[in-house]
């Protein structure tokens, strides 16, 4: 028993252990709820939200209306539950960064690659975001609700998303790293 | 009610996993592209492995039907999936790790990362009938499942699937597919 706790408080498990518990996760999910795990769908349904609240004429339109409608769907409870549960990991390691002034710029390999800035940081994570959520849009999906609910599925989709998604990280690393990749 | 509390309790596990498995790290995420540290492919493919495991059992025993699979579309998951990987390489996360960072505390998740989502998404309804459905006509095969459409056995796929799986990390674990790390 003690040793399950102290493996829970760890900061990083064995990817397999933690893979295992999405996989139950996953499971779940379509059993209990017939819902697919996804992150990128709750936030088109949200940007609906924000933008019937600042230019509702624009926002009236076909993807709005019917596609992604606006809403606090069970994708956004789940994109809630996501955030606790962020926080509940990083609580049993003693890892929460609130209030900490490592929060602006949280990771030390960053630091190491393109310095101590935070606008930097954050310029590359806005713009990043961007990209990814249009791409989310595009493909039919993201990482959660393409490649692990459609992958545990069988669809093709999922398996074409990941290589692509593979094929294009590989080749931008190689480009911001240079000579350090 | 009851469906909006367990999506949030499943968000929290799922959240919880994605913590521990350290994928809420930029330096995971871009390392897996830079190929010295395999982790991300390991939980991704692991919760692949479970749960198609369990959900095709729950198929086979007619416990569940499959809610709407993901349609594949072929140019459009393939460019979606390449415009994909240059975001997370950039940022070092995906909209799920993002969210669970963010709870964590982390302000360039909490603050550029989610604020960049609901912009990408507002781009993404402004722009959608001009990209889309000239997208996702090429090479459209619907919602379908590999199984299903190359008529093969579930079981065997999923079999075949896991096998796969254990080769992999094999390779990477005990003949070390992967290369050394350089920045320190």
């Amino acid at each position: 028993m003690k040793s399950i706790i102290n493996y829970i408080r760890r900061d990083e498990w064995s990817p397999y252990v933690a893979g295992a518990l999405l996989g139950v996760v996953g499971i779940l999910s379509v059993w209990i709820s017939d819902s697919l795990l996804g992150a990128s769908g709750a936030f088109e349904n949200l940007a609906g939200m924000v933008g019937d609240h600042i230019a509702p004429a624009k926002f009236d339109n076909l993807y709005f209306n019917y596609i992604m409608p606006p809403g606090i769907t069970w994708g956004v409870y789940l994109l809630v539950g996501m955030f606790f549960g962020g926080m509940l990991g990083a609580a049993t390691s003693g890892t929460l960064k609130w209030g900490k002034k490592s929060a602006f710029n949280s990771d030390e390999q960053w630091k190491s690659i393109f310095g101590e800035q935070v606008w930097k940081r954050w310029v590359l994570a806005f713009i990043g975001a961007i990209i990814l959520e249009y791409a989310a849009g595009i493909a039919g999906g993201c990482t959660s609700g393409l490649a692990i609910s459609g992958g545990m599925l069988l669809a093709p989709a999922a398996f074409l998303f990941i290589g692509g998604m593979f094929a294009s990280g590989i080749v931008t690393a190689l480009v911001i790293y240079r000579r350090r990749y | 009610m009851s469906t909006h509390v367990t999506a949030l309790v499943l968000g929290v596990f799922f959240g919880f996993s994605l913590n521990k498995a350290g994928l809420t790290k930029y330096h995971k995420i871009v390392n897996v592209f830079r190929l010295t540290d395999l982790a991300v492919l390991k939980f991704m493919m692991t919760a692949l492995v479970v749960s198609m495991t369990g959900v095709y059992a729950m198929r086979g025993l007619g416990w569940v039907t499959f809610p709407h699979v993901p349609a594949t579309y072929i140019a459009g998951n393939i460019i979606g999936g390449l415009i994909f990987g240059v975001g997370m390489a950039l940022s070092g996360y995906c909209p799920g790790t993002c969210a669970a960072g963010s709870g964590e505390g982390k302000l360039d998740y909490l603050i550029p990362g989610l604020l960049g989502f609901l912009v990408g998404a507002g781009i993404y309804g402004l722009t959608y009938q001009k990209v889309f459905p000239s997208i996702s006509k090429i090479a459209n095969k619907g919602s379908i499942v590999i199984p299903d459409a190359w008529n093969i056995s579930p079981h065997l796929t999923v079999l075949f699937f896991a096998l796969m799986s254990l080769f992999l990390f094999y390779l990477i674990d005990r003949v070390g597919l992967h290369r050394k790390e350089s920045v320190s």
